[in-house]
């Protein structure tokens, strides 16, 4: 569980998900919610290999379990496999906001933020390459 | 009998939850609050929950009842404070309160309902 910044929590899930572990991670998720007075939690899955029906049910009751204690979460990180499969089992993904990488993830938790990337000043690189807005830095 | 104070502030209504809740203490608080809705012609109603920490599906349910009341007098309920544990239960229970707005303290919660509620003069906005 890390805090990016004021508000936003990410957690990197890795390896395989089974119950038991989702449901720590869920009851963990919930509690670093109120303990830091975040409003978004951003679940990425880029590291766990296979989804199934199980982990993908306990995903949204995070989900919705989160909404009720009035925080909103992002899953992101979901490869094109995993879509296959959340898709050919049938999963409702309902009101989920999903996004595909933790880039895009990050960007709306900036955007709800009102925050902005900006560069300081210029490097060497971005003097020759002038004219390039300074979002998008990772 | 043992009651649930609301207490006016501005144009909302604050309800604080401080101690179990059984049947018929829910079902009073669901007549005051909407007498008291009508009464003050409150626009936002603020429910804390953060001292509840058991619920069942009535409470639930009730939850449910009280915003969908509230809308129907032209008032929008915010939950506020929900224990992690009470967050489980009620999603495990199948009740994910849609239609139900939700915030994590009584201050955001207050921020939620001066923003969408159009309250000009509102005693309760922080800004």
């Amino acid at each position: 569980m890390i805090k990016l910044f004021e508000g936003v929590l990410a957690v990197p899930m890795i390896g395989t998900l089974d119950s038991s572990r989702t449901q720590a991670v869920m009851e963990a998720l919930l509690q670093k919610i109120v303990d830091t007075e975040s409003e978004l939690a951003i679940i990425d899955i880029t590291g766990v290999p296979t989804v199934d029906t199980l982990v993908a049910q306990h995903l949204m009751k995070t989900v919705a379990a989160a909404r009720l204690m009035g925080a909103d979460c992002i899953i992101s990180g979901i490869r094109p496999q995993i879509a296959q499969t959340i898709v050919h089992l049938g999963v409702e993904l309902q009101d989920v906001v999903t996004k595909a990488t933790l880039a895009d993830a990050f960007g709306i938790a900036l955007r709800r933020s009102n925050r902005t990337i900006v560069r300081m000043g210029k490097t060497a690189a971005a003097a020759t390459s002038d004219a390039e807005p300074g979002t998008g830095t990772h | 009998m043992e009651r649930i104070p609301i207490l006016k502030m501005g144009q909302s209504l604050l309800v604080s939850i401080q101690v179990d809740m059984h049947d018929r203490l829910a079902l009073s608080l669901q007549d005051d609050l909407t007498q008291q809705i009508v009464n003050t012609r409150a626009r936002g109603v603020l429910i804390d929950i953060s001292s509840l920490e058991v619920v069942d599906s009535f409470i639930g349910r009730m939850l449910a009842n009280i915003a969908a009341m509230a809308r129907v007098l032209d008032a929008q309920t915010v939950v506020v404070g929900m224990r992690p544990a009470v967050a489980i239960t009620l999603v495990e229970l199948g009740l994910s309160l849609t239609g139900v707005r939700t915030a994590l303290n009584v201050e955001k919660g207050m921020r939620l309902i001066t923003e969408s509620g159009g309250m000009e003069d509102g005693a309760g906005s922080d800004e």
